[in-house]
Formats: C-alpha cells, structure tokens, sequence
C-alpha cells in the first residue's frame, strides 16, 4: 500500500517535470525530448515484440515509415484535415501494412523472421525512393501544412509557431501509447505472448491459437510504431526515405532495447535515454554514426547481454536479495 | 538471329553473371549457416571489404590475378577474427545474441571503410585478356561475365566435392547433425567451426573481387548486393546449397530482365517472388522445416 502511494507521487512527479521542461529549458532541449520520447515509444513497440512475444524484427522501420508517411501525405492532400485525424492515418497506414504481411511473417519465427522484416523494409525503402510521384523520392515530403489541434468549441493551439505546444501534443500522444502498450502487456492477452516467446508448442496445446495470437501482436506493435513515425513527421515537418525508411532506423530500436535490457517493459526507454545521451556527447567528436551504433551493439552484447535492466536485476539481487523476486515480476 | 535476340541473350548473360556472383555470397552464408547456425549478417559486409581489399592489391600490384588470389585470404583471415574472438562467446546466447553481434560487426566494417577509403565510387579495372566480346555461334558474349560464370562454376565444383568426397567434409556434415558426437570422437569442433567459418568469408570474398570491375566499388555493395544474397539464402532455404544455386540463378535472371522490363521496380520482382515462395514453403524452396 505504501509503495502504491509512493509509485503515485513518483508518477505525478514525473508529469510535472515533463510539464515544466519546456518553461526551464531552450528549444534545443526541448526537440532532443521530442525525439527521445518519438524513438522510445518506437523501441518500446519492437520490444512489444522483441521481449514479450520472442520475434526480432530488423525491420520495424517500415512501419514507422508508414506511420510516418501516410500522415505526412494525408495533410499534403486532405485539406482542413484535424491534427488527431492526420496521426490517425499514420496509425491506420502502419497498421494495414503489418495487416496485410502477417499472414505471411506469423508463419516463420527466428532468423527467418528477423531476415524476411529486413527484406520487406528494404522493398519499402527502395518504393519510397523509385515511386518519385508519391513519395517525392530522396526528397520526401516536406513542408506539409500542420493543423492546429482543436478541441472543439473550447480551445485550439498553433503547432507550428510555438514549440511548446508540440512538445506538449507530442509528449501526450506518446505517453498515451507507452501506457496503452504498458496496458496491453498485463492484460491476459498479453500474457499469452510471453507464453509464446518462451513456448509456443505448450500454448498451442493449452488451445491458444499461435499464430493469431502473434498476428495481433505484430498489428498492435507495428501501429504504435505507426504512432512514434507520424509524430516524428509532424516535429519535422517532414518525411524522407533515409530519415524514416532507413536500415539505421529498424536498427536504432532493437539498439535501445538491448541497452535498456529486452523483456522490460521500460528498459527501452531507459536504452533510449542512454543511447541519445551517448549520442549526444559522441557527435561532438564525431559524426560516424554508424562506428558508434556497431561499437555500442557489440560492447552491449558482450559484456552486458540482459541490458541496464538485467545488470540491474543482477545488482539488487547480489545485496538486495530480498527485494529481488519483485523486479522479476515487473520484467 | 536479330538485334533482338542477341540482346535477350546479352540481358540473359548478365543475369547469370549476376546470378552466380549471388550464388557465392549466398553459398557462403549458407556453409556458416548450415554449419554453425548462424546467420551471419557481417556477410555483405565482408564481400564489401573484399572489394576494397581487390581495389588497393590491384593499385600496388596492377595484376588482377594476386587481387583475386589475396583478396579473399585477407577477408578470411577477418572472417576468422570474428568468429574466434566475438562470435563463439556468443553461442551459448542464442541466434538474438549472433545476430545482434554480427550486425554490430557490420556497421563497425562499413565505418572503417568509410575512414579507410572514403565513400566515392572506385574504379578497378578488369585484366586486359578478360575484357571484350567473344563471338560464339553468331552471337556476343562479354567475357567477363563468362568468366564469373566459368569461376563461380568452379568454386561450386570443388565445394561439392569437399563436402561430399573428403574426410573434412565427411567431419563438417557429421558436426551439422551432432555437434557433441563428433567433438566426443576426439575432434576439434573449435578449429572445424573456425575453418568453416574462414571458408564461408573466403567465398564472399572471391564474389567481392569477382563484381568489384563490373559494379565498381563503394560502401553501398554490402547493402545492393549483401541484400540480395540474404533474400536468396531465405528463398532458397537455410543452409541448402542446391536451393542457393537455384534461386540465385533465378534472382539474377529476374533482376537483370526485370531491369530491362521494369527498370525502376526490379527490386520489387525478386521480394515478389521471395513472397510467393515464402508463402507456400515458409522455410524456403528446399529449406528443411525447423
């Protein structure tokens, strides 16, 4: 009871800081929240995967692709489109795109899984880049008009003059779907997919279908990647192949998710956190991303393969033995 | 014979060319993936390196022969580096930890060849015997593409042979089905998995030399050609060398007319195809189920 108490100011806490970010901070710090909060809900619907259902995707980049563009060319051609509604088709767009492969990619697990996504999303890649009337090629799409988002009849706020109310749309939106995720893996549901990461013949005989059951996982995991691309396309007001479709993209996440510990449900957040701030301080020295991104991967997975999540758990339970068994429920 | 045909015929040639460059990249992640059971993603890129190391031997040296001959060697030797210090701690992690670990190694690869040799494009020149036409039964063929062809040709010969006909490949197949067994009969499965390993390089290495004057060479290789190989090693079947020779015969020809046809979507004939066939055999054309 009393640790429930805690955790509610802990969290109430939290709101606020994200609250007044934005009054203490400039505008650089504010974009680099942004950001950091558009990839952690990204990595967290490749964990959705990755850590709770046992599928390695090297391709979750396509739907934030998808999210990502079918937003941006919902409000380049939808004229009076509302905000909501132009995420909305991200989503939407995303979610059809995994609608449509999964009855193709719930049927292989493994490699084979990992290696079909990187095929797919370099045929998205490739798409966006040849399909030049779409798309707009290496161009992408830019300087799409932004809406201002309105609740009807009680009060509407500019997106595109003041950075501040982004930050607050953006932090909203993507605070939504980490707690419909966080939602969606304690429902009963979810907890079929654990069963699946870790045996799915066994889920199989207890007559659960395993195959729908991954294809809804994949759905909701690929629209919530839907959900972090549109956002990232509306704060830059652009979409582009490499930024949005990019090997480095579906890589990014899987990254987080190793640093932060798979199989968290917040350890990707805390990868993000610490990949962008590693990121942040290595880019001043240098601007070879990738050195960076395949130095930090092998160091991760040689040294430290649970991730801060598991180092953690590795932690507590070498001097708080007793407080151990709890942060395995978490996890 | 009209202009027609003579270009289907060319278009056909390439295709193979093109077909059997993949089929030694895919032959190679395949001998590691049969083998040791890992999907080796560093694989593009140690066909890229390769390519570089074929630039920088033919311009100290001018002779494309020693580039082809050391080349590969050099890309081996890294290929055993990788999996003695790195890969074999990772074994006992499971296919995430492999996959994790090799596609980091890749990134690390296409950064130093980044610093190392910038990222235009670079020029290698093919020999002077193998450039040309040479004209067979009133058609041209350009003998460069005969000659992947003719080489690749080869290098599938001596494979088959080693792995069908030889005490090692007797050794490599009996560890394929039980690796305990074997190590138990007094075997050094360690140095086996190492050699095979080192094998699996060399071949991508020889298709890095092999394409470096046809495609010039540049960081994208690992990603245009290495994307390739995967889709064929996918289609074909984890670890089955004859569904490896087919489909990259197959994928050669289908981008190389589909480029002609289609031009701007050939990527997306091949992927089409990679569905059809994932579709009906979800672990590939030959692929054994897991």
């Amino acid at each position: 009871m009393k640790n429930k108490i805690i955790n509610w100011f802990l969290w109430v806490g939290l709101i606020v800081i994200v609250a007044i970010i934005p009054k203490v901070f400039g505008a650089y710090y504010v974009n680099l929240i942004v950001t950091f909060a558009v990839f952690a809900v990204l990595s967290v619907s490749l964990n959705v995967l990755l850590g709770f259902t046992g599928l390695l995707s090297f391709g979750h980049a396509m739907f934030f692709g998808a999210g990502g563009y079918g937003t941006a060319l919902a409000l380049k051609h939808i004229a009076g489109l509302s905000l909501l509604s132009s995420v909305g088709i991200g989503v939407l767009s995303a979610s059809v795109l995994a609608l449509v492969l999964c009855p193709l990619v719930v049927r292989v697990s493994g490699t084979a899984f990992a290696m079909l996504h990187l095929a797919f999303a370099q045929l998205m890649y490739v798409l966006a880049l040849k399909l030049r009337g779409i798309t707009g090629g290496e161009d992408g799409i830019g300087n799409f008009p932004i809406p201002p988002f309105t609740i009807p009849g009680v009060a509407s706020f500019n997106m595109t003059g003041v950075p501040e109310n982004f930050y607050y749309f953006a932090m909203i939106v993507l605070g939504f779907s980490v707690w419909l995720m966080w939602f969606f893996t304690k429902t009963p549901f979810g907890q079929i997919q654990v069963g699946i990461r870790d045996n799915a013949k066994r889920i199989d005989y207890l007559g659960f279908k395993v195959s729908h059951t991954k294809a809804v996982v994949y759905i909701v995991a690929a629209a919530f990647a839907g959900v972090a691309g549109s956002v990232y396309a509306i704060f830059h007001n652009l979409v582009s192949a490499d930024g949005s479709l990019g090997v480095l993209v579906s890589f990014q996440p899987i990254i987080n998710t190793m640093i932060g510990g798979v199989g968290s449900f917040f350890g990707p957040i805390w990868g993000t956190a610490i990949f962008q701030i590693l990121e942040e301080i290595i880019v001043r020295f240098t601007d070879r991303v990738e050195l960076v991104i395949g130095v930090t991967l092998i160091l991760v997975i040689m040294f430290a393969p649970q991730g801060l999540a598991g180092w953690i758990t590795t932690l507590k339970q070498r001097f708080f033995s007793a407080s151990s068994h709890k942060l395995e429920k978490i996890s | 014979m009209g202009a027609t045909t003579s270009m289907y015929v060319a278009q056909g040639i390439h295709g193979l060319a093109y077909g059997m460059v993949l089929f030694l990249i895919a032959s190679g992640l395949n001998v590691i993936f049969g083998m040791l059971g890992i999907l080796n993603l560093a694989h593009g890129a140690f066909f890229m390196l390769s390519a570089y190391f074929c630039y920088s031997v033919l311009n100290l040296t001018g002779n494309f022969w020693l580039a082809l001959l050391l080349a590969p060697l050099f890309t081996a030797f890294f290929g055993i580096l990788l999996e003695r210090f790195f890969l074999r701690k990772m074994h006992a992690m499971g296919h995430m930890g492999e996959l994790i670990m090799t596609l980091g190694v890749s990134l690390v690869i296409l950064a130093a060849v980044k610093i190392f040799w910038g990222t235009e494009n670079l020029p290698v020149k093919m020999p002077p015997i193998l450039e040309g036409m040479v004209s067979l039964g009133g058609l041209e063929y350009p003998v460069y593409r005969l000659f992947i062809i003719g080489l690749a040709g080869v290098v599938l010969a001596i494979m088959t042979l080693l792995l069908y006909k030889t005490r090692l490949g007797k050794i490599v197949r009996a560890a394929v089905s039980d690796r305990e067994m074997v190590n138990a009969l007094g075997i050094n499965i360690p140095v086996v998995f190492m050699v095979v390993f080192g094998v699996g390089t060399w071949m991508a290495g020889v298709a890095g030399v092999v394409i470096a004057p046809i495609l010039t060479v540049f960081p994208g290789l690992a990603d245009q050609v290495g994307m390739d190989a995967f889709l064929v090693v996918i289609t074909g079947g984890f670890g089955s060398l004859l569904g490896a020779v087919i489909v990259s015969i197959i994928f050669g020809l289908l981008s190389s007319y589909g480029v002609q046809f289609l031009s701007q979507l050939a990527p997306v004939v091949m992927v089409g195809f990679m569905a059809l066939v994932l579709a009906i055999r979800p672990s590939g054309l030959f692929g054994v189920k897991e």
